[in-house]
């Protein structure tokens, strides 16, 4: 199939091809764009004339977002525990994949299982037990308990894919490293993990972003105005009586378009990482 | 505790001589997957069993609860709204597994064509999933407003339809625009996976079918099909499992409503428990396990065996 019709630049079949390509492309697109715009235009044009071009490009949105709906904390909120969990989880993550890689022991399989039904245990089933277990723990409504939780969630993924970057490296390297005075640590450090780079970048990506991007648990565990998180501020933005969209589009601008330029530039690994893995939408 | 372990992979022989030092090479194993472990038995195992058993307890917040065993099961059988959440749950994964299948098919086939741009497409076509879901939810929320909403604009500015739609807002509406908005995040997924298992089908099947005088279809039954087969049953498993406990699209677009129109199991366990009644509420998301736990037993073993 693949090539079949590049021997002919005019064919029927390939103009089909882009007109369907190009329909794909404008239906991606045009939300995208509604959200960008949406953020830039004054609330006469987003209620009274509303249009698909705007009349006049306003910055009053953010400027509200950020004075009246004070998103600049739930932001430092939210890269807060993004980092803090992104660090921890690539630690710890490589720890466990390194160990269940390149030793044998007694449980090793069932912890292969443990963590393959940890990565596909949802959410919605364990929210309400969680909440319960930081409540007692005393870390409910608190940063802290939201970065232990969102490691859970990350922990399980990351370890299943790091096996599979840390097998790729051949064992020879690490033990010629041994052998030039590397602990195992030290081999694993200096040897597996630049080798297995693309991975800690992927897993580093999709660590963060998760984390970013998490609203269930937020909205359970938090609950005073100074500890929400970004899509929490946002959520709360719109459970309220008026429905503020120019802020609104504006946080949700300011949410995602750092990431996607970030998917831009690291798309490679993102892509091995999730055909790899398989990772969760 | 065993006691023979050693690095994998080592000759017996040299697994005698390292003896002394197996021991601490174990203890150092297990030190390592230590935290990990830790971490998965007291925030998803312990959770889990302790959701399970909730289920069967009459727990309200700020209550110890005692064993009722299915009387929550029992109650919400009974309740319209948790009958409609089983239907909505259904409708959404069924309809979204096949939307995604399809268009995330057609695309990964359009773009292993060889044309020019084909790379600008690629990458363009991923960007949904870039995009946060709470992100992508809130914008759709925007876009099917019957006043400034997009969707509407574009219909009657193009003349396609004259009138303004609540789409969010009434019955007949609701749930085909969840469903739009969850494809639209979603089908990035289904066409990257699908995208990856084209590319690794052999060019050379597809000459050999040629030689052999198979037409276009004929191709697409016997190389392209089996090639992404494997591929698309996993994909088809674990979209389903995230769908069926997505809290994000309906949570955002329409909280459930206009009345249980789009009401799905999350979020009526979260709305559970907003009431206080945590027995209820953890009964709501148990219901689901049955179902869950076919999934999730055969897409384990279907990655375990790519895995291995």
């Amino acid at each position: 199939m693949a090539g079949s019709e590049s021997r002919k630049p005019f064919s029927l079949g390939r103009m089909w091809s882009y007109a369907a390509l190009l329909s794909a492309t404008a239906i991606i697109a045009f939300p995208i764009y509604w959200m960008i715009i949406t953020s830039l235009k004054t609330s006469r044009d987003i209620y009274r004339t509303p249009a698909l071009w705007p009349s006049r490009i306003t910055f009053d949105n953010y400027i509200k977002l950020f004075t009246e709906k004070h998103f600049l904390e739930p932001v430092l909120n939210s890269l807060l525990v993004a980092t803090t969990v992104t660090v921890i989880s690539v630690i710890i993550s490589s720890f466990a994949a390194y160990s269940m890689i390149r030793f044998r022991y007694r449980f090793r399989g069932l912890f292969g299982k443990l963590i393959l039904f940890a990565y596909l245990t949802p959410t919605s089933l364990l929210f309400i037990p969680i909440s319960i277990l930081m409540a007692r723990l005393g870390l409910g409504n608190s940063l802290q308990g939201l970065i232990l939780v969102y490691l859970s969630f990350s922990l399980p993924l990351s370890t299943w894919l790091l096996q599979g970057y840390f097998r790729s490296v051949p064992r020879e390297l690490e033990e010629q490293g041994m052998i030039d005075g590397h602990s195992r640590l030290g081999a694993l450090v200096r040897i597996v993990l630049p080798l297995s780079a693309p991975g800690i970048a992927a897993i580093s990506i999709f660590t963060f972003t998760g984390a970013w991007n998490e609203l269930l648990l937020a909205l359970v565990l938090v609950t005073s105005e100074s500890s929400r998180t970004a899509p929490l501020a946002l959520n709360y933005l719109i459970t309220s009586d008026v429905l503020p969209w120019g802020p609104l589009m504006a946080g949700a601008v300011i949410s995602s378009v750092p990431l996607m330029i970030l998917f831009f530039v690291a798309q490679r690994f993102m892509v091995q990482g999730m055909t790899a893995g398989s990772v969760k939408g | 505790m065993e006691i023979s372990a050693a690095p994998s992979g080592t000759a017996r022989s040299r697994t005698r001589r390292w003896m002394t030092g197996a021991r601490r090479t174990q203890l150092f194993a297990y030190a390592l997957v230590l935290p990990v472990v830790a971490l998965i038995i007291g925030l998803v195992a312990y959770p889990f069993f302790f959701a399970l058993w909730v289920a069967f307890t009459d727990r309200v917040v700020g209550g110890g609860g005692n064993w009722i065993g299915l009387d929550n099961f029992r109650y919400l059988a009974k309740t319209a709204i948790f009958t409609a959440a089983i239907r909505n749950t259904i409708i959404i994964v069924l309809a979204t597994d096949i939307l995604k299948f399809a268009i995330g098919l057609s695309l990964a086939l359009l773009v292993t064509q060889r044309i020019p741009a084909r790379g600008f497409f690629r990458s363009f076509l991923m960007l949904p999933w870039a995009m946060p879901a709470f992100v992508a939810f809130l914008t759709w929320r925007v876009l099917y407003q019957p006043i400034g909403g997009g969707l509407n604009l574009i219909l009657t500015e193009t003349g396609l339809y004259p009138h303004v739609i609540d789409w969010l807002g009434q019955r007949s509406t609701a749930m085909p625009s969840v469903i739009a908005a969850s494809v639209w995040r979603g089908f990035p997924f289904w066409f990257i996976s699908i995208l990856a298992a084209l590319q690794s089908i052999p060019k050379d099947l597809y000459e050999a079918a040629r030689v052999d005088g198979a037409n276009a279809w004929e191709r697409f039954k016997m190389v392209t099909f089996p090639g992404i087969r494997h591929v698309v049953l996993i994909t088809t498993l674990l979209s389903s499992i995230w769908t069926a406990n997505a809290f994000e699209h309906v949570w955002l677009l329409t909280q459930g409503g206009p009345s249980d129109a789009t009401m799905v199991f999350p979020v009526l366990a979260y709305f559970g428990m907003q009431t206080q009644r945590i027995g209820e509420a953890a009964a709501v998301s148990v219901a689901m396990l049955p179902i869950m736990a076919i999934l999730v037993i055969i897409v384990t073993s279907a990655m375990q065996r790519d895995d291995d």
